[in-house]
């Protein structure tokens, strides 16, 4: 299995990409960016080299199911869904977040 | 789980490459349409998207990069790239991998005898806590009651067991239908942890004095005898023709713990007395016969062991000490110490006699694969001159120097991996002959041949080996060109006057190993030649050997006694017999006779110096086998029991004993044991001959009167000199002797046979060094012709020139020939300073011969400084011929 570096953003990404497909159901990449960026309040944009293969490994993980489909405007795009591993591991991923927030929030405010 | 997804992604790799180049489309795509819906003009939209998206290529691999496991696709491509190169110069693959085939596939049989001879361990449980006993004076068979009391006393050991390898007559009376077989003390099956396939195996109770007589069967021979039927257990099979009970069969794989013997029946110890009535060999304190093997217990080391038997061994030798001994004797027995040794894989006679032969082979074969690895450098660096230009290219446009290497030394590796494959082929069909060769016709050699992981890892590893071996010169020196250069000289091969050193080292190399080997061939085939013409002091050609048996008559001693005279009274009757005589023991036949003997007048310096060699023989043994008399007479009829005792002496017994006198009318009396027998008269003097091996220093032999002899023997050996083909004698003889009595059994054999069969060993090392020398000469002399042509070829502009610019072709000749002959004098010079050192290895083998005699040698320099040359100079003759307008034209 590959060992995710620990790359704060790299894990929070994946944080990101399975909290937006849980919530708005099944997207392509291009939508996954976007519903990032506008949930966010434009505080957040994900480039897109890191976006594709965190999504691939994410997909190896079986975090995620790929399948190829049609968009509203007749374009061929490939729509990932959360699947029922993902969502085990977006919810120990929300914990890890939660736990890392408020320790580095006490740090700063009693440090 | 996303590694094995990794990996299988690697040969789907095309297909997700689409994938992603599909899906980055498509968001791109996306992106420009809102930027365009920003404001921006689609070109600059286009732009903009692109930006952002980064270097599309550099995505598309960091994707890649997850999807698939790199270096194995890398590899895969390599090999895919390797094969396509392989299969283009499929001349050049061919030559290479027959080279490789060769030498990996003599070197895997050679190994897989050894192996088999050797290494592997015993097919029962836990073999390395077997362990042998040996006294402390290194014999190894014992006595049966001192194996008794071994078993009883000792208490160091788990377990111990006994056994004696005998041949079985499955027949009564007539031709002799031999199975091998061992007879087994109780424990044995037990202790070994062999259990049974069918009934039940051997335990304590059944061998016990006056034991029934039962029998468990080989696996194998259940299988070809009773066709693997169920009902075989009960049935009652006739050994010796005395019925035994089947009680059981063996697991299958176990065929006794003498490597190299198949052992097919087994009967407890006990049935000695069934098998040989009133021979007492139960209890006889002085016949040696059984091998004695212990298991370790766990935990228990060697050391333990040794020390635990020496507080018991007083004990265990008092109760078994032969009380008929003189009292010293009998005190130095008791002292005696036992030893164990680790046996785990098990009892061999061919190991101890083809173990060094064997390693030696090993070193040859060695050898021959460094020749033929030579052979494939040497290709593959010519090939490289003419990959140049590709190789430049390569690395101009960015690939690694180490990325190239690695390509090139997969080339290499693929090479020697096909090469081993069919050596792998080549080696099973090559070591089922040699133990062909082991075999002779009294005594089958069965070998496991299987192939098992140790042969097959050490294929592999040598395969490996060579590959990186022949395969790393030329691929660094490949990776090391200069681009620009290169690509410049367009093909034309500037660069590489080194790389022409390196080739000359290799042929240099090769043409003295070669040397080495061709020496040691022809030493290793003049010593068998030696050793078949040798005098044996008699005329083997034309004699029928008949060993009979007639322990199975049931007659009465007096009859047995009276049996040889009836036997040959019966068959000097047979028109084709020109003579015919009985005799105790046959030359070079295995079985030996010999006692210490006392004569006045002589003073022996040591226990050995008094021993002499006996044969009981009949009046015209001697005559029969064509050993001439030279003084005084042969024996006579009247020569018989309760007349003068008398004797014969030959030449090495008289001058040894006797000095320079004559020894006739001179008296011998044995000693055996501290009885001294009744003086014989010596009545005549025959010519030396060779008694028990070919190439032995004539031993000192005497022959005794067989109704003079109080031996007791259970048959005798019958030799006929025949006027016809043994074949069609062999009937008659069958016929007279069963006439005689039905149940006596014969085995039959000819003397030249027998002869024959005692140089198995010697003629295994003539035959394989034979065909190795050949072969390495072949690798060399091939080496040689390609480098030449190479070098050759490199210069063709030049020759052309020269021959344009007036040269004769002679002298372009001579040009060649002088390179051939200083590569070549370098190489034979190099070999014959390397050879003595080669050859000291094989001078236990060498019969009548040095290892380094200058005869051989010479020829054998002469041999190959004229076989290179001439390979040499074809290549030269084809550069003297070259049309200068063709030669020039070629750029």
């Amino acid at each position: 299995m590959p060992k995710l570096r620990s790359d704060t953003l790299h894990g929070t990404l994946a944080l990101l990409v399975l909290q937006t497909l849980e919530a708005r159901g099944p997207l392509h990449g291009y939508g996954i960016t976007a519903a990032i960026q506008s949930s966010s309040a434009e505080l957040l944009r994900v480039e897109e080299g890191s976006l594709y293969p965190a999504l691939r490994r994410m997909e190896q993980q079986g975090w995620l199911r790929a399948r190829w489909g049609m968009t509203e405007k007749n374009r061929e795009a490939r729509f990932y869904e959360i699947t029922r591993v993902g969502q085990a591991q977006l919810a120990r991923e929300r914990a890890t977040w939660d736990r890392v927030t408020e320790g580095v929030g006490r740090v700063l405010a009693y440090a | 789980m996303s590694w094995l997804r990794r990996l299988v992604n690697v040969v789907r790799s095309d297909r997700l490459a689409r994938d992603a180049e599909r899906e980055m489309s498509f968001h791109v795509a996306e992106r420009v349409d809102e930027l365009v819906a920003g404001g921006l003009s689609e070109p600059e939209a286009r732009r903009e998207a692109r930006r952002r998206f980064g270097r599309h290529a550099d995505l598309r691999d960091r994707v890649h990069q997850v999807e698939v496991l790199v270096w194995l696709e890398s590899l895969v491509a390599d090999v895919r790239y390797a094969l396509r190169a392989l299969r283009a110069n499929p001349g050049f693959t061919a030559v290479a991998v027959l080279s490789l085939a060769l030498g990996i596939g003599a070197n895997t049989a050679i190994f897989s005898l050894i192996n088999a001879v050797m290494l592997r361990s015993l097919p029962v449980s836990h073999p390395e806590e077997l362990v042998q006993f040996v006294m402390g004076s290194g014999e190894e068979d014992f006595t049966n009651p001192l194996w008794e009391s071994i078993r009883d006393r000792q208490k160091a050991l788990e377990g111990t067991l006994a056994f004696a390898e005998r041949d079985f007559n499955l027949s009564s009376g007539g031709l002799v239908r031999r199975a091998p077989g061992a007879w087994v003390s109780g424990a044995y099956f037990g202790v070994l942890g062999v259990p049974a396939s069918r009934g039940r195996v051997l335990e304590p109770r059944d061998d016990v004095r006056g034991c029934p007589a039962v029998a468990v069967l080989g696996h194998r021979f259940w299988q070809l005898e009773y066709g693997g039927a169920d009902d075989a257990i009960g049935r009652s099979i006739a050994l010796g023709g005395h019925p035994f009970e089947i009680i059981g069969v063996a697991a299958p794989g176990f065929s006794g713990i003498h490597v190299g013997r198949l052992a097919n029946i087994f009967v407890p110890l006990c049935s000695a007395d069934v098998l040989r009535p009133g021979s007492g060999l139960l209890d006889a304190r002085s016949t040696w016969y059984l091998s004695v093997f212990g298991r370790l217990g766990p935990g228990v080391g060697l050391e333990d062991a040794r020390s635990g038997l020496a507080r018991t061994s007083r004990d265990v030798f008092t109760a078994a000490v032969p009380t008929h001994w003189t009292a010293d004797r009998q005190r130095e027995f008791i002292e005696s110490t036992l030893d164990v040794l680790p046996a785990g894989n098990g009892l061999s006679s061919v190991r101890g006699e083809y173990r060094s032969a064997l390693f030696t082979l090993l070193v040859v074969v060695g050898v021959v694969l460094l020749i033929a690895c030579a052979n494939v450098a040497q290709l593959l660096m010519a090939r490289a001159t003419a990959r140049q230009h590709e190789v430049a290219v390569r690395l101009a446009l960015g690939s690694g120097r180490l990325r190239l290497v690695r390509q090139l030394l997969t080339e290499s590796v693929l090479l020697a991996l096909l090469g081993a494959s069919l050596g792998a082929l080549f080696a099973r069909w090559s070591s089922r002959l040699v133990v062909g060769f082991l075999s002779d016709a009294g005594d089958t050699v069965s070998l496991d041949l299987s192939l098992d992981l140790r042969v097959l890892g050490f294929t592999m590893a040598i395969a490996a080996t060579t590959g990186i071996l022949f395969g790393l010169a030329p691929a660094w020196r490949s990776a090391r060109v200069d681009p620009q250069s290169a690509i410049r000289g367009a093909g034309r091969g500037l660069v590489g006057e080194s790389r022409h050193t390196l080739g000359k080292g290799l042929v240099i190399g090769q043409v003295a190993l070669s040397l080495v080997l061709v020496v040691a061939a022809g030493l290793l085939v003049g010593s068998f030649r030696r050793l078949a013409t040798v005098d044996p002091g008699f005329r083997s050609e034309g004699v029928l050997v008949v060993s009979t048996n007639w322990s199975e008559t049931g007659l009465s001693e007096d009859r047995q006694r009276g049996l040889p005279r009836e036997m040959l009274e019966r068959l000097r009757m047979i028109p084709a017999v020109r003579g015919a005589a009985a005799s105790l023991v046959t030359p070079i036949s295995g079985s030996a006779w010999n006692d210490y003997i006392i004569v006045d007048g002589f003073a022996p310096q040591n226990a050995n110096d008094a021993l002499a060699w006996f044969n009981a023989v009949t009046d015209g043994f001697l005559e029969t086998l064509d050993t001439r008399l030279l003084a005084g007479r042969g024996l006579t009829p009247q020569d018989k029991e309760g007349a003068a005792r008398v004797i014969l002496v030959n030449e090495t017994l008289a001058r040894r004993f006797f000095g320079d006198g004559s020894p006739l009318g001179r008296h011998i009396r044995t000693n055996v044991h501290d009885s001294v027998g009744p003086p014989m008269e010596v009545v005549g003097v025959v010519a030396d001959g060779k008694y028990r091996r070919v190439d032995e220093e004539t031993l000192p032999t005497a022959y005794v009167p067989l109704e003079q002899t109080a031996l007791w023997f259970p048959g005798i050996e019958l030799s006929l000199r025949l006027d016809a083909a043994a074949a069609a004698v062999m009937p008659v003889v069958t016929q007279a002797l069963a006439e005689l009595h039905p149940d006596i059994s014969l085995e039959y054999t000819t003397l030249s046979e027998q002869v024959a069969s005692s140089l198995a060993r010697p003629r295994l090392l003539a035959a394989l060094s034979g065909f190795f020398g050949f072969l390495a000469l072949l690798l060399a002399v091939i080496g040689l012709y390609g480098t030449m042509s190479y070098a050759v070829a490199r210069r063709r502009n030049e020759m052309g020139i020269r021959i344009a610019l007036g040269s004769a072709r002679s002298g372009i000749l001579g040009l060649v020939a002088r390179e051939a002959g200083k590569v070549v004098t370098v190489g034979v010079v190099l070999g014959i300073v390397l050879a003595p050192a080669g050859t000291r290895l094989i001078a236990a083998f060498l019969f009548g011969v040095t290892a380094w005699d200058p005869v051989t040698l010479a020829v054998s320099a002469l041999v190959l400084t004229a076989v290179a040359m001439a390979a040499a100079m074809v290549p030269a003759w084809r550069a003297a011929t070259v049309d200068p307008m063709v030669a020039l034209r070629e750029e």
